[in-house]
């Protein structure tokens, strides 16, 4: 037997208990009392059972009183009989009243418990979104502390450096890369937050591919567009910031992993109810083994060249940018060689008429 | 080419290192500098000393600064760089609509920092003067405000009235960041419907139109996230 049914079996035989003797105390004074008496005093036996006890008990209870009532406290005296008609009237209303008020109590109770858990659940929410602001408030005031003396020594170094001492350049790239750290646990922090920290739109695929090669334009590389097809408007919905960082990453790891002078590809195109992004370099690609590791956090590819790894958004923060705004980032090897990363995000059909299409964009 | 020296940057920032980093570098050779080191010092001086620029660090201990950038608009046209420790986003593009001109993440880079200065300075010289640009030649692209026609090689292009009053606005405050809101205002009114992607749609069709190579603008600038900029210089 559960905790549970134990103390409710326990709560019935109590109000058992105190009904029985209600009717037994009330027997012994029988001759002073008015039927309003008893059927107050059951009226309260049976409410307060009811709300303690709960339906059941308050119904039984309400049936008891009902036939003790009649039994006991209406002449003639120990029968069920009922000598003045009227007196049905009195047992009719108080059999109702009692199994009516048990039943408002019990509902009454049910909404009390409702509303109790109702209100945890809105605090809890509360909660949440608490803490999460202050997520967001701890991370800006970080971000704060740490850039603004970052400022300063950058800004120092650079007046040394001008002044002639080159060490202070050194000061200057490694408050650079401080930043750059900074940076990555923001980013971190957008990642986890997932879709609530995006900003998520209509967005066309040129407008992205421009704004990409105006930030890749300091990698040094001749980049190849393709938009495919190039007659069409091709619209996603995804953030157009964050999906700029994933594509600029792409091209940056496009021209660090091939070699000089090799061409990278960049490219749009509609497949399905998707836009995808696509970067393809002739670099050495990647081997079969570190295929399902190159987006695990803390991944570093093989190369030789230390200093080409660490820098950058980093793959595994970039494919969850990607799964954020409900798209994915996928590795295939190149047809005669290299790499293709892909950036899909979920397409968008435009609409054929409205203000957007005054007869120009067809042109 | 020497900025005259008259100019005058009033910098608003409540780290005293900040400001010594800021003046040293408008001090090599582009203004003089004032100082102060809250919001609402820094509206007084910039109403006593009209300088002839505003830095403004966001993070001040007495004010918002999308409510001082405000403050200050509410009256003078004075150019108004913003520099903020957050780099975000959505921050830039408020700010931007609040009346800021422009907007440099901290750290910034000092070399970066003096070309931004410059290139406010230079703007505001010239805006009493000539009226907003009407005619830009540019990368292959010859395009009259006031015709208005767009030729292109040589070739006559036809524009939507749609497109002409967004070229428009992005030619009379060429240079300058337009954000989201300001051109779906300026060319729709009152922002309704689907304004992002009206507003991508005709971007996308006037660079077609207009730019020699539509994914590599050189005219209409992105600002990712933010908004459109018309550049006349490249």
């Amino acid at each position: 037997m559960s905790e549970r049914t134990r103390s409710k079996a326990l709560r019935a035989i109590v109000w058992t208990v105190v009904f029985v003797a209600v009717t037994a105390m009330m027997i012994s004074i029988r001759d002073r009392l008015d039927r309003v008496h008893v059927t107050l005093a059951y009226l309260l036996v049976v409410q307060l059972a009811s709300a303690q006890a709960g339906r059941a008990v308050g119904i039984t209870l309400a049936i008891l009183s009902f036939l003790t009532f009649n039994f006991f406290f209406l002449p003639p005296y120990g029968t069920f009989a009922v000598a003045n008609p009227l007196d049905w009237l009195v047992l009719v209303a108080f059999l109702i009243t009692s199994i009516v008020s048990a039943q408002l109590l019990y509902r009454a109770r049910a909404l009390g418990a409702e509303r109790e858990r109702l209100s945890a659940a809105s605090r809890r929410a509360q909660s949440l979104e608490q803490s999460n602001r202050m997520k967001d408030e701890t991370l800006a005031m970080v971000s704060h502390d740490l850039r603004t003396p970052l400022t300063t020594i950058k800004g120092l170094a650079h007046e040394i450096a001008d002044a002639g001492d080159e060490r202070a350049e050194v000061i200057e790239e490694e408050a650079d890369r401080l930043n750059a750290f900074v940076g990555k646990l923001l980013d971190l922090s957008r990642v986890t937050m997932g879709t609530a920290a995006l900003d998520i739109q209509p967005n066309e695929a040129e407008d992205l591919l421009g704004a990409a090669a105006q930030q890749a334009q300091g990698f040094g590389r001749e980049l190849t567009f393709h938009v495919e097809p190039s007659d069409s408007m091709l619209f996603g919905k995804f953030d157009f910031v964050q999906s700029l960082r994933v594509l600029v990453n792409l091209i940056d790891n496009a021209a660090k992993y091939s070699p000089a002078g090799a061409p990278i590809d960049v490219g749009a195109r509609r497949v399905g109810g998707e836009l995808h992004f696509w970067v393809a370099d002739r670099g050495p690609g990647i081997v079969d083994d570190d295929r399902e590791r190159i987006f695990e956090p803390y991944y570093r590819r093989r190369v030789g060249d230390a200093d080409l790894a660490g820098a950058g958004l980093g793959l595994s923060i970039a494919k969850g940018i990607a799964e954020a705004q409900g798209g994915h980032l996928t590795f295939a090897a190149r047809d005669g060689g290299g790499s293709v990363f892909t950036l899909s995000v979920p397409a968008m059909d435009l609409p054929v008429d409205g203000p957007a299409m005054d007869g120009g964009a067809a042109d | 080419m020497n900025p005259s020296s008259d100019d005058v940057v009033l910098v608003i920032d409540d780290e005293p290192q900040i400001r010594r980093v800021v003046r040293n570098a408008m001090e090599a050779g582009i203004a003089r500098v004032v100082e102060a080191s809250t919001g609402r010092a820094g509206i007084d001086v910039a109403a006593a000393e009209r300088p002839s620029l505003i830095i403004l660090d966001l993070g001040l201990p007495d004010m918002e600064g999308a409510d001082a950038c405000r403050a200050i608009r509410s009256w003078s046209a004075v150019p108004i760089i913003v520099l903020s420790a957050r780099g975000s986003v959505p921050e830039k593009a408020a700010l931007l609509d609040a009346g800021a001109d422009d907007y440099i993440a901290k750290p910034f880079n000092t070399i970066e920092l003096q070309a931004r200065v410059r290139a406010q300075l230079r703007r505001a010289r010239l805006a009493p003067a000539a009226s907003p640009t009407h005619l830009v030649e540019a990368d292959g692209a010859v395009i009259d405000l006031a015709m208005p026609a767009v030729k292109r090689d040589g070739a006559t292009i036809h524009l939507t009235r749609t497109e002409w009053q967004l070229l428009r606005t992005l030619m009379q405050n060429a240079g300058r960041t337009m954000t989201h809101r300001q051109l779906f205002s300026a060319v729709w009114g009152n922002a309704y419907g689907d304004a992002q992607q009206y507003l991508r749609v005709h971007i996308r069709s006037i660079r077609r139109k207009i730019e020699r190579d539509p994914v590599r603008p050189k005219l209409i600038v992105t600002e990712p996230g933010v908004g459109y900029r018309f550049q006349t210089e490249p």
